[in-house]
C-alpha cells in the first residue's frame, strides 16, 4: 500500500480572476491588441517576457520581446502598455500587448496567457468591470457603443445563434453523458434508503474516460478552427537564384512566376492563394535578398522584409547544389524571431546535406526539395502546416472558433479528469460530484445553465424513488 | 369593526409550520395567537412519523441552530435514530429520527403552553379580514372576531381539501377532519393565483397481525446523533423498524384494477411529488422492476399501529385489504386506517417577498405546503421564517432573510419565490450549489449568531454555542500543530495498523486527510486534557473542515465569480424590453419571471450567458434605475 501522508491533491485551480481577451476584431490586420485585467495582469505579463524583474511605468510603452513560456520559443516583438489600478479602464491593473495582427500569433499569445492561468473573458466582462468600478457612467457606455458591440452585442448574437445552432447540438451528447454520470452518483447520495442497483465503479470510470476525450477532441478543434477561419501567410524568402519563383510555381502547379537562371529575376512580391489540406494559404514569392544598388530592386527587397514581418511562417530557400554564403546567412539575420524552416531546393543536382537544427543555430526543420523534379514538395506541404497542426486533427466536422468556448471545453475537461481521478481513488461521491457539477457549470458558459431541477427530473425518470 | 381579542399575530395552523412560526413571534416578544381546529392534533405528523434525512435534516438542525423548536422536540420524542450516509463525506450525512406520533403532538403542546406571549385557540377560520391591502385579522366559524397586526397562514393540506380513496371523495383536511373551503375561497377572492397539489400516504396495520420475522429487522444507531444542539442525550427506547418487499403478485393485481386508483381514472388530475410516488405510480412506470422496497414502522411505544411505508395508496379501502395480504409477511395483517390521496389548494410562491410575506396583503405571511412544499421539514423552517419576520414586522424592526450560500432554508425560500413549483417541493442537498459548506454539524457555526441577535436562542443555548465553537477552535490549532515522529505512541499504533512507515513527521490534521486513518485514533492521539474536553464528534467537524478546505476555497473562487452578482436588485418598474439586444424569448422568460435580483434572474430557466451578460451591464450602470 503506497504511504503518503496528506490527501492526493486534486482540487482544480482556481478560476483565476484576471481575464484576458483579444479586443481588437478577428482577422488580419496590421496590429492586435490582447488586453489583460485583474491582479496578475502584470504577473502573467512577466511570464510572457520572461524577466521577473518587469515593472514598466504606468502609462508608458515599452517594446518587448515576447515568449512561449512552454518552450522559451520567441512569438513576437510586442510593444506593452501597462494601465495601474485604480487609473485603468476597467479600474484594475491592466496591461494591454500590441502585437503583430497576425491571427494565428495572437491565438498563440491568448492561449499561453490562458496557460498560464488567465481567463478568458465573458462576453462584455471588461466593460462590465469598469462600470463596476465606477470608471465609466451609463452615457459613456453608450458611446463606448462599439466597444461594447464587439465585446457584447456581437457575442450576444453569436450566442444565441449558437444555442440553437450546431454548438449546442454538439454539445448536447457530452451534457447528457455527463448526467448519466451525475445521476447514479447523486441518487446514491440523496436517495440513501431507496432499493437502488448499485453503482458500477468500471462503467463510471469509462463513462469518464469517454467523456474526457469527447470534450478534448472538441477543444482540440479549436486551432483547426481558427487555422480554417483565418487562414495562414507563408512567405518564400532566400537570397536571388536559390529558386524560390521555381518553388512557388511548383507549390501552386502552375507557371505563375517568371524563371530565369539570372539572379534577382523576381523584382516584387507576388501573392497566390493555396489550398493546403482545407486551409486557405496565402503564399508569397518573394525578391532575393542582396545589397543591390538597383533602385527598383532595392524596392523589391524592402517589400520582401516587410512580406517576412507579416508572415505565419517564412520559408528560407536555400541552395543545395553549392555550399552556404554569407548572403544566406543575411537573409537569416532578417527572418530573425519569424517562425520559419528551410528548404534545400536543387535537390536533383546535388546534396550538402544538414541536419534539423544544424543551420544558423536555429531548431528549425530542414526539407530537401527539387522544385524541378517535384521531390519532396509533399514532405514540403506537410511541413509548411506541421507548425500549426498541434493537436489538429480536422476531419471535416464541427470546429470550436471561439476562445471563450475553447477556454470553458479545457476547464470542461479538467474539471473530469479531476473527479474520474477522485473517483478512482475512491473519494466519497459529494466530491466526485463538486468537479462533475463544475463540468456542467463549464458547459453551461456556452450553452446555458443546467439547473438542479434538470439533474433531478433525470434522477426520476430513471430510477424509481420514494417510499 | 368590533373584535373579540386583539393580538399582534395570529398563526392559523397548528401543523409544523404553524407551530414554528407561533414559538418563534412569541419568544421574540410578540402577544400571538395560534389556532387550530382541533386542539389534540398541535403537531400532528399526517404522514410518516419520521423526521429529518439527507437535507431534511440539513433543515432541521438550520431551524435548531436559529432557535426553532422542531429539533428539540423531535430528539425527546424519537424512537429510531440513524445518521444517514454515515460511509460517506460530512457534507451529505445526516440524522433521521422515526418519532412516537403521540408522544410528538404532546410534546409539542406542551412546549407551546410553556411559551410566554403564546395563546392556544381552537376554531375554524373562515375569513381573512382585510381593509386597504393590510390584514386587520381573522373571523372565526363560531362568529368570534381576532384582531391582529400581522398573520400567518400555515393550513397545510387543509386549504380546499379533497380526499380520495377508490371513487369515493370528500371534503376533508386530513382524513376525518373538516377543510377549510370559506378561507380557500377568500383567498381567490383576495386575487392570490392559487393552484392544485397532491400528496398520499399509506395504510396503517396492526402490529399484532404481522409476521415480522418474514421481515428484515433494521435497528436504531448505537450512538444517536440528535437534531438538537442542545441536546445532551436521546432518552426514549430505541425500537427496530422493518424491511420488506412487494411481489409480481401484487404488482399484478394493481395492474389489474388500476382504473379503480383515482391516479389513473382521471379522478385527480393535480401533481403529487415524484420521490414519494403511490405504489400505483411505481408499478405502472417502472413495469421492470420486480419487486419495490417497503419500511414497516412502529408508530410509537403505546400503540400496535403500524406505518406501511412505501405503500402510499389511493386505491378502494377493501382493495388496499387485498393488496397488503397479498405482500409476504403481511398475509393476515389487517389494516386499520386505509391510505389515500389528498388534493389541496395551493397559492403561487412567487407572490411572496424573500420574509415569506405576500406582496398583494401588508402583514400577510404564508409558511408550508400553502407554498407548494412537501415535508415536515420544509414546512417547519417557512413557518419560522414567518414567524420572525411577523414580529420584527409588528415591532417595526427590519426584516429577516437568509442566503442560498448560509443555508438550506436561504436555497428553499429563493427556490420558491423565484422558480415557483409545479410539484411539492422537497428539499435535496443537490439544490444546493454551496452543498460542501452546508453540513448539518455547522448549521450553529452559520446560523446561530444571527438566531442570538434576534432573540430566539437562549442565554443557555448561545453559551454552548461560543464553547463548542472555542473548543473547535482549539481543537484544530492542535491538530495543525501536533506531529507525530517516529517513537511516538501513536506513531507506533500507525505504523503497526496501517502496515507502512509515515514520512516528514505529519500532523494530525494531515494525518486526516489521508482516507486510511480512523478518526478514534485520532481522537486518542490527542493531549490527555484536550482529549477528556472534546467529543468524537467534535473530531469529526474538525476533520470535515479539513477534508473538504481545499474545495470549499476553489469551489467560493468559482461561486464568487459565478454568482458575485446576485445580490444586485433590479428595479420593479425595470424594462427588459429596453435590453434591445435580447431576444424575444429571453425577454418574454425574464418578464414572466420578474426577478427582483439578478440571481433571480441568473436561475430563471433558459436564460442564456449572453442575455444574462447583457442585463447585468445594464444593472451595473449607475443611471440602470
Amino acid at each position: 500500500m503506497p504511504c503518503q501522508a496528506g490527501s492526493p491533491s486534486i482540487s482544480a485551480v482556481p478560476a483565476s480572476n484576471t481575464i484576458v481577451a483579444l479586443s481588437t476584431p478577428p482577422g488580419r490586420s496590421g496590429i492586435g491588441v490582447i488586453r489583460l485585467s485583474g491582479a496578475r495582469a502584470l504577473d502573467f505579463t512577466c511570464s510572457l517576457l520572461q524577466d521577473n524583474h518587469f515593472s514598466p511605468q504606468p502609462n508608458s510603452v515599452s517594446l518587448r520581446t515576447i515568449y512561449d513560456p512552454a518552450n522559451g520559443e520567441i512569438l513576437d516583438r510586442a510593444l506593452i502598455t501597462y494601465f495601474k489600478s485604480p487609473r485603468s479602464f476597467t479600474g484594475e491593473d491592466m496591461v494591454e500587448l500590441s502585437c503583430h495582427g497576425s491571427p494565428i500569433l495572437l491565438l498563440h499569445i491568448v492561449d499561453a496567457l490562458l496557460h498560464l492561468g488567465a481567463r478568458a473573458a465573458d462576453p462584455g466582462e471588461f466593460t462590465l468591470r469598469s462600470l463596476s468600478s465606477g470608471k465609466i457612467n451609463l452615457a459613456q457606455a453608450e458611446s463606448l457603443r462599439d466597444l461594447i458591440d464587439a465585446q457584447t452585442h456581437a457575442a450576444v448574437r453569436q450566442a444565441a445563434r449558437q444555442l440553437g445552432g450546431e454548438l449546442s447540438v454538439q454539445l448536447q451528447p457530452i451534457k447528457d453523458s455527463l448526467l448519466k454520470i451525475i445521476v447514479p452518483l447523486e441518487s446514491s447520495l440523496e436517495f440513501v434508503e431507496d432499493d437502488l442497483p448499485p453503482v458500477i465503479a468500471e462503467r463510471i470510470n469509462k463513462q469518464l474516460s469517454d467523456l474526457v476525450q469527447c470534450v478534448e477532441e472538441l477543444a482540440q478543434t479549436f486551432r483547426a478552427g481558427r487555422l480554417l477561419k483565418e487562414g495562414l501567410r507563408i512567405t518564400l524568402a532566400g537570397r536571388p537564384n536559390v529558386g524560390k519563383s521555381s518553388l512557388f510555381n511548383a507549390l501552386l502547379a502552375k507557371d505563375r512566376a517568371i524563371v530565369t537562371e539570372i539572379p534577382g529575376t523576381t523584382r516584387d512580391s507576388l501573392s497566390e492563394l493555396l489550398n493546403l489540406q482545407g486551409i486557405p494559404v496565402l503564399i508569397t514569392d518573394t525578391a532575393g535578398v542582396r545589397a543591390s544598388s538597383d533602385k527598383i530592386e532595392s524596392i523589391g527587397i524592402e517589400r520582401t522584409k516587410r512580406a517576412i514581418a507579416d508572415a505565419d511562417l517564412v520559408v528560407v530557400v536555400l541552395d543545395s547544389s553549392i555550399p552556404l554564403t554569407s548572403e544566406d546567412q543575411d537573409v537569416f539575420v532578417e527572418v530573425g524571431a519569424s517562425r520559419h524552416l528551410f528548404v534545400f531546393n536543387k535537390s536533383d543536382i546535388l546534396s550538402h546535406t544538414y541536419q534539423d537544427g544544424s543551420l544558423f543555430g536555429s531548431q528549425a526543420p530542414v526539407i530537401k526539395v527539387s522544385a524541378k523534379t517535384g521531390a519532396g514538395l509533399n514532405d514540403l506541404r506537410d511541413a509548411l502546416l506541421q507548425p500549426f497542426m498541434r493537436d489538429f486533427s480536422f476531419d471535416g466536422g464541427f470546429l470550436i472558433t471561439n476562445a471563450r468556448h475553447f477556454d470553458l471545453l479545457q476547464r470542461t475537461a479538467t474539471s473530469l479528469r479531476a473527479s474520474n481521478e477522485l473517483f478512482q481513488q475512491r473519494a466519497s461521491e459529494e466530491l466526485v460530484l463538486a468537479h462533475l457539477y463544475n463540468a456542467l457549470n463549464y458547459l453551461g458558459g456556452i450553452t446555458g445553465e443546467t439547473t438542479s431541477e434538470e439533474v433531478l427530473s433525470h434522477i426520476f425518470s430513471t430510477f424509481c424513488i420514494g417510499k | 369593526m368590533s373584535f373579540d381579542e386583539s393580538f399582534d399575530v395570529i398563526v392559523i395552523g397548528a401543523g409544523h409550520a404553524g407551530c414554528e412560526a407561533a414559538s418563534a413571534a412569541a419568544r421574540m416578544g410578540a402577544e400571538t395567537a395560534i389556532i387550530t381546529l382541533n386542539l389534540d392534533l398541535i403537531g400532528q405528523m399526517s404522514c410518516n412519523p419520521a423526521v429529518g434525512g439527507v437535507a431534511k435534516g440539513h433543515l432541521v438542525r438550520e431551524i435548531d441552530a436559529l432557535g426553532g423548536i422542531i429539533g428539540r422536540v423531535t430528539d425527546r420524542t424519537g424512537i429510531q435514530f440513524r445518521l444517514l450516509n454515515r460511509s460517506r463525506g460530512p457534507a451529505v450525512q445526516a440524522p433521521r429520527a422515526q418519532a412516537d406520533r403521540a408522544l410528538y403532538r404532546t410534546e409539542m403542546r406542551h412546549t407551546l403552553e410553556a411559551t410566554p406571549n403564546l395563546h392556544l385557540r381552537q376554531g375554524l377560520v373562515i375569513e381573512l379580514i382585510v381593509e386597504d391591502g393590510l390584514i386587520l385579522g381573522v373571523e372565526l366559524q363560531d362568529t368570534r372576531r381576532l384582531r391582529a397586526k400581522a398573520v400567518v397562514l400555515a393550513t397545510g393540506t387543509f386549504l380546499n381539501g379533497l380526499v380520495h380513496t377508490g371513487r369515493r371523495t370528500y371534503t376533508a383536511g386530513r382524513a376525518g377532519e373538516p377543510a377549510a373551503i370559506d378561507l380557500a375561497e377568500g383567498l381567490k377572492q383576495l386575487g392570490f393565483p392559487v393552484g392544485r397539489l397532491k400528496t398520499g400516504t399509506p395504510p396503517r396495520l396492526d402490529g399484532r397481525t404481522i409476521d415480522w420475522n418474514a421481515f428484515e429487522p433494521q435497528p436504531a444507531d448505537e450512538r444517536p446523533v440528535p437534531f438538537s444542539f442542545s441536546t445532551e442525550s436521546i432518552e426514549q427506547p430505541q425500537i427496530m423498524c422493518y424491511v420488506g418487499h412487494t411481489t409480481e403478485v401484487v404488482h399484478q393485481t394493481i395492474r389489474n384494477n388500476i382504473h379503480e386508483s383515482p391516479l389513473y381514472s382521471g379522478q385527480i388530475s393535480s401533481i403529487g411529488p415524484r420521490y414519494c410516488p403511490s405504489i400505483e405510480d411505481k408499478v405502472i412506470k417502472f413495469p421492470d422492476k420486480p419487486r419495490h422496497q417497503l419500511f414497516l414502522e412502529p408508530e410509537g411505544h403505546d400503540t400496535h399501529e403500524v406505518y406501511l411505508n412505501g405503500f402510499s395508496t389511493s386505491m378502494p379501502a377493501e382493495l388496499q385489504q387485498e393488496l397488503v395480504r397479498q405482500i409476504p409477511g403481511l398475509d393476515e395483517a389487517r389494516v386499520i386506517r386505509p391510505g389515500y390521496a389528498i388534493e389541496y389548494d395551493f397559492v403561487d410562491p412567487r407572490e411572496l417577498s424573500p420574509q415569506l410575506e405576500t406582496t398583494r396583503i401588508k402583514g400577510l405571511f404564508l409558511a408550508g405546503q400553502i407554498n407548494g412544499t412537501t415535508g415536515y421539514e420544509e414546512a417547519a423552517c417557512q413557518g419560522l421564517i414567518a414567524g420572525i419576520n411577523s414580529a420584527l414586522y409588528v415591532q417595526k424592526r427590519e426584516p429577516f432573510s437568509l442566503l442560498r450560500q448560509d443555508s438550506y432554508i436561504g436555497v428553499l425560500i429563493d427556490d420558491l419565490i423565484t422558480h415557483g413549483v409545479d410539484e411539492p417541493y422537497r428539499m435535496f442537498t443537490s439544490r444546493s450549489e454551496h452543498r460542501l459548506s452546508l453540513r448539518y454539524d455547522t448549521a450553529d457555526s452559520r446560523l446561530s449568531p444571527l438566531g442570538h441577535t434576534l432573540g430566539l436562542l437562549g442565554d443557555t443555548a448561545w453559551e454552548r454555542f461560543n464553547q463548542r465553537r472555542q473548543r473547535l477552535a482549539l481543537l484544530r490549532a492542535t491538530m495543525d500543530a501536533m506531529r507525530v515522529k517516529r517513537g511516538d505512541n501513536l506513531h507506533t499504533h500507525l505504523y503497526q495498523t496501517l502496515g507502512c512507515d509515515l514520512d516528514n513527521s505529519p500532523s494530525l490534521s494531515n494525518l486526516v486527510q489521508r482516507h486510511d486513518v480512523p478518526l478514534s485514533t485520532i481522537h486518542h492521539g490527542l493531549p490527555p486534557t484536550l482529549r477528556t474536553a472534546v467529543s468524537l464528534a467534535d473530531v469529526e467537524s474538525v476533520a470535515a473542515d479539513i477534508i473538504y478546505s481545499g474545495y470549499i476555497d476553489t469551489q467560493q473562487s468559482a461561486n464568487e465569480r459565478l454568482y458575485k452578482h446576485d445580490g444586485l436588485l433590479i428595479p420593479t418598474n425595470f424594462n427588459f424590453t429596453s435590453l434591445s439586444s435580447l431576444s424575444h424569448e429571453m425577454i418574454h422568460r425574464l418578464e414572466r419571471a420578474h426577478p427582483q435580483t439578478f440571481g433571480q434572474a441568473r436561475r430563471t430557466p433558459g436564460m442564456t450567458p449572453a442575455a444574462l451578460a447583457t442585463l447585468l451591464v445594464r444593472l451595473k450602470s449607475p443611471q440602470a434605475a
